[in-house]
C-alpha cells in the first residue's frame, strides 16, 4: 500500500504498543526497527525523548473522557522525566500524544485514514488490521513512545523526558477530537 | 471552559428579557409586538419579541422549571412554539392542537420543565407571524460538562427576510405558483439544451417536466429575499469578535420561512459538534447545508489576526446571508465570490431515474463503504460538472444524479446526514413496532401541498400508542425538499448506523428520496407534525398526531397549574 507514509506505520506501532502496555514496555527502543529517517531522532530532540523509569520523580495521572482530558494543561520542569498513567474512562477510543501542533496536525490525517480503512473504529481498534504486513520491510512490532492509543476502559503508561524548551501539546488525534478541544498545553518551566 | 465573553453577551440578553430566578425556577417575560424591521436598504413592518425582530436569546438551564410569561400586544391572536423542546403538550404552543392561542391583550404563562440541553429556537405558530419576524433563539446550558471545549460562543440565526408580508406571499403563490421564481427557463435555454443534448432529448425532457407541473428551477418557491444573520443584512454585517487562537462555538439556527442555506467560512474548518440540539461525534467539514428549522453547532478556531466571513448562500443561489468574525470591531471580511449558477433539478429529483433511493433500505448500509456510492452512473445528470465528480463522495441522502446534491465551494468536505453520529445514544436500540408511510405530495401548479395526497383540513390524525417505537417512512414524491418536523418527541434519523443514528427534531427529505426516522412514543397528548416550509405548511402538508394512552396529564388551564 504505497499511499501509506512512514508516519502511518507509526500509527500502527502505537496501537501495537497498546497490546503490550499493561506488561510495561521498554523505552529504549525509540525509533527502532524499520524506521529510516523522517521520524525518531529528529523529532526526539525537539519534543524530548523516552525516559527511564529510574529517572522518574513524578507520576501524572491523565483521565481521558468523551471527548476531553481531565486536565487543561500539564506543568513540568525542563528536562524532567515524567511517568504518565493514562486511563480511558470514555466510551470512545482516545489518544494521549505528546508533540508539537504541527505533528498533531499530521497525525490527524493519518488517523482519518486509519478510520476510513477500518483499522480504527470510534469505539475499538482492530488489531488484526493493525498487524497487517505492510511490506517494504515495515514491521508493526515497534513502539511509538510519545503516545498511547487506548480503547475504552484501558490504561497505559508513557515515560517521557521533556526537553529544556519546546512548544508542546498533549492531544487526541482521533478524527474530530482535537478540533473540538481534546488538547492541552505542556508548560515547561 | 471559560466563556467570559459569552457571559457578557448573555448578561445583556438576560437584562433585555427581564429574568428573575427562584430556587430551581426562572421566570422570563416576553412581549409580542409590532416592530419595524430595518435591513439597511428596506424597512418593513413586522412582528417581534420585546420590541425587536429577531427576539432575544432565551438562556435556560437543564433541570430548571422555566416559567415564561408571554404577553400579546398585537391586535390578532398569537402563540409561541418552543422548537425542539420536550415538554407537556399543552405548553407546545400550537393553536388548535396544544391550546387555543393567546388573544390580544392576554398573557399566557408557559411552564416548561427543562430536561435537555443545546441550541433551539422559538417562533409563532399562528398565521404567517414567523415569516413576518416572530422568532428568537434558545440556548439551554447542559448540567454536565459538554464533550467539547470552547472559549466563546455566538448564536447565528439565519432568516430569509422578504419585503412582502407572509399573507401576501401566500396569496401570490396560490394565484401564480411561480410568482417568486425569477429564474424561469427561457427560449434561449431551450436552444442551448438542443445544441448540447439534441432536439429529441430536449423535447422529451420538457414534456416530462410539463407533466410534473414543475420546472427545473423550482428549488426555491420564494425568491427576492434578503438573507439575514442575527437580524442583519450582508450590508449591515453582523460581527462576532474573537481573539486569535480561541475556539469559537457558533450555534447556527435556520429560522427561515422557505430557504435552505449552504454555510461556509472561507479559511476555517468547521467541526460540527451538535445537530438539532443533540451532540454528535465531532466531524470536520468545509461546508454544510442547513434545512429550514434545523440547528447545527460548529466549533471554529480562527488563528490569524484578520476578519473571516460567514457565507450562507441559499441552495437555489438566489440570495445569501453574510456576517463577519473579527478580532476587532469595525472590520469586515470580503464577501467571497458567489456561486451564481442556480442548480437545475434533474430527472432523478423527479424520482424517475434508475438507481435512486426509492425503497432503499438504509439499515442495510451499515457495513457498506460510503465510497461505493461514488461509483454510480452519473450519465443521466444535467447541468453538472462531471469532471469534479470523481473526487467527491456522493451523498446518499440525495437521489443518484440529483441536481441538488451539494459540493463544497473549495472542493472539500460537505457535511452529509450520513456523517451525523450520536455522541451518546439517547435511547437503547430496539426494533420499531410498526411502520407508517408518509408520502410527501403536492401539485406545484396549484400550490397545494399534502401528505399521502390529503391536505390537513381533510385528514384524519395520525394515532400513535404511548410506549411504542414507530418507524416513519417518508417518500418524497415532489420535486422540492421538505424539512419534516414532529413536535414533542424526537426523530431518530436512520442513517444505517444502528445505535449511533442521530437524534433530530427536523428531518429533511430531498426530492426523489425515501428517508426513515424512528420515534419512541414517550410523550402523551396531541402534537403537530408538518413540513416546516411556511407556505407548504399553510397549504396543508401538516398532520395532527394523537398519542393514545400513557400517564394522565393534569388538565392545565391557560398554563396555570
Amino acid at each position: 500500500m504505497p499511499i501509506f507514509k512512514t508516519s502511518f506505520m507509526r500509527r500502527f506501532a502505537v496501537s501495537t504498543m497498546v497490546l503490550g502496555a499493561l506488561a510495561g514496555y521498554q523505552t529504549s527502543a525509540f525509533a527502532g526497527a524499520g524506521h529510516s529517517g523522517g521520524h525518531g531522532g529528529d523529532g526526539a530532540s525537539e519534543i524530548g525523548a523516552p525516559g527511564e523509569i529510574s529517572d522518574v520523580r513524578r507520576t501524572i495521572r491523565i483521565a481521558m473522557e468523551d471527548n476531553f482530558y481531565d486536565k487543561e494543561k500539564i506543568i513540568v520542569r525542563g528536562g524532567e522525566t515524567v511517568r504518565f498513567i493514562v486511563e480511558n474512562k470514555g466510551e470512545f477510543v482516545h489518544e494521549f500524544n505528546i508533540g508539537t501542533a504541527a505533528m498533531h496536525a499530521d497525525h490527524q490525517d493519518e488517523m482519518m485514514m486509519m478510520m476510513e480503512h477500518g483499522a480504527l473504529e470510534i469505539d475499538k481498534i482492530n488489531m488484526d488490521m493493525m498487524e497487517m504486513d505492510m511490506g517494504n520491510g515495515m514491521s508493526m512490532k515497534h513502539d511509538d513512545p510519545n503516545s498511547v492509543l487506548l480503547e475504552p476502559g484501558k490504561t497505559a503508561e508513557v515515560i517521557w523526558t521533556f526537553p529544556k524548551k519546546a512548544e508542546l501539546e498533549f492531544a487526541c488525534n482521533v478524527p474530530g477530537h482535537y478540533e473540538s478541544g481534546m488538547v492541552g498545553n505542556v508548560r515547561l518551566q | 471552559m471559560k466563556i467570559k465573553f459569552a457571559g457578557r453577551a448573555i448578561l445583556g440578553a438576560l437584562a433585555a428579557i427581564g429574568v428573575s430566578f427562584t430556587a430551581n425556577a426562572a421566570t422570563y417575560d416576553l412581549s409580542v409586538d409590532y416592530v419595524t424591521i430595518d435591513t439597511g436598504g428596506m424597512q418593513t413592518k413586522g412582528i417581534g419579541y420585546n420590541g425587536a425582530s429577531p427576539g432575544p436569546t432565551l438562556r435556560l438551564k437543564e433541570g430548571e422549571d422555566a416559567v415564561i410569561k408571554v404577553t400579546n400586544n398585537l391586535d390578532e391572536a398569537t402563540s409561541i412554539h418552543w422548537h425542539g423542546l420536550i415538554l407537556p403538550y399543552q405548553m407546545d404552543g400550537v393553536p388548535g392542537i396544544s391550546f387555543p392561542g393567546i388573544e390580544p391583550g392576554e398573557t399566557f404563562t408557559y411552564r416548561i420543565p427543562v430536561k435537555q440541553s443545546g441550541t433551539y429556537w422559538f417562533h409563532s405558530h399562528s398565521g404567517f407571524q414567523e415569516p413576518d419576524g416572530a422568532y428568537g433563539s434558545i440556548i439551554i446550558e447542559s448540567e454536565k460538562r459538554e464533550p467539547f471545549k470552547f472559549d466563546r460562543e455566538y448564536v447565528v440565526v439565519l432568516k430569509d427576510k422578504h419585503p412582502h408580508s407572509g399573507a401576501r406571499i401566500m396569496r401570490n403563490l396560490k394565484m401564480m405558483p411561480d410568482y417568486y421564481n425569477r429564474n424561469q427557463r427561457t427560449f434561449g435555454d431551450f436552444i442551448s439544451d438542443v445544441s448540447k443534448n439534441g432536439l429529441g432529448t430536449t423535447l422529451s425532457e420538457r414534456g416530462d417536466w410539463g407533466s410534473m407541473r414543475m420546472m427545473r428551477t423550482d428549488i426555491e418557491d420564494v425568491q427576492g429575499f434578503v438573507g439575514l444573520i442575527n437580524g442583519k443584512s450582508p450590508e449591515q454585517n453582523w460581527t462576532g469578535l474573537f481573539k486569535p487562537g480561541e475556539r469559537v462555538r457558533l450555534r447556527f439556527i435556520n429560522a427561515s420561512a422557505m430557504t435552505y442555506f449552504d454555510v461556509r467560512i472561507p479559511g476555517l474548518d468547521m467541526t460540527v459538534v451538535q445537530a438539532d440540539g443533540n451532540n454528535v461525534q465531532p466531524v470536520k467539514v468545509d461546508e454544510f447545508r442547513i434545512s429550514v428549522a434545523e440547528t447545527y453547532d460548529v466549533i471554529v478556531q480562527p488563528k490569524d489576526d484578520k476578519a473571516y466571513g460567514i457565507m450562507a448562500e441559499s441552495t437555489g443561489r438566489s440570495g445569501y446571508a453574510f456576517a463577519t468574525l473579527a478580532p476587532k470591531e469595525g472590520m469586515r471580511a470580503d464577501i467571497p465570490e458567489r456561486r451564481m449558477e442556480s442548480p437545475l433539478l434533474t430527472m432523478a429529483d423527479m424520482g424517475m431515474s434508475h438507481g435512486n433511493m426509492d425503497g432503499m433500505d438504509h439499515g442495510a448500509m451499515s457495513d457498506t463503504d460510503p465510497g461505493i456510492m461514488a461509483g454510480m452512473d452519473h450519465s443521466n445528470m444535467a447541468g453538472m460538472d462531471h469532471s469534479k465528480m470523481g473526487t467527491t463522495k456522493t451523498d446518499p441522502f440525495y437521489a443518484a444524479g440529483s441536481g441538488l446534491a451539494p459540493e463544497a465551494a473549495n472542493g472539500g468536505k460537505f457535511l452529509s446526514y450520513a456523517d451525523l453520529k450520536a455522541q451518546k445514544p439517547l435511547y437503547p436500540e430496539r426494533p420499531a413496532t410498526r411502520e407508517i408511510e408518509l408520502r410527501l405530495t403536492g401539485n406545484m401548479e396549484r400550490y397545494t401541498w399534502s401528505i399521502n395526497g390529503v391536505k390537513y383540513e381533510d385528514a384524519e390524525p395520525i394515532r400513535l400508542k404511548y410506549g411504542e417505537r414507530v418507524r416513519f417512512k417518508f417518500v418524497n414524491e415532489t420535486m422540492m425538499s421538505h424539512p419534516m418536523h414532529l413536535h414533542g418527541m424526537w426523530s431518530i434519523l436512520d442513517t444505517g448506523q444502528g445505535k449511533w443514528n442521530p437524534v433530530k427534531h427536523t428531518i429533511n427529505i430531498n426530492p426523489g428520496t425515501t428517508v426513515y426516522s424512528e420515534t419512541e412514543v414517550d410523550e402523551p397528548g396531541q402534537w403537530a407534525f408538518h413540513c416546516h416550509l411556511s407556505y407548504h405548511m399553510a397549504a396543508g402538508m401538516f398532520r395532527k398526531v394523537i398519542v393514545e394512552g400513557g400517564p394522565a396529564v393534569a388538565a392545565l388551564e391557560n398554563g396555570n397549574l
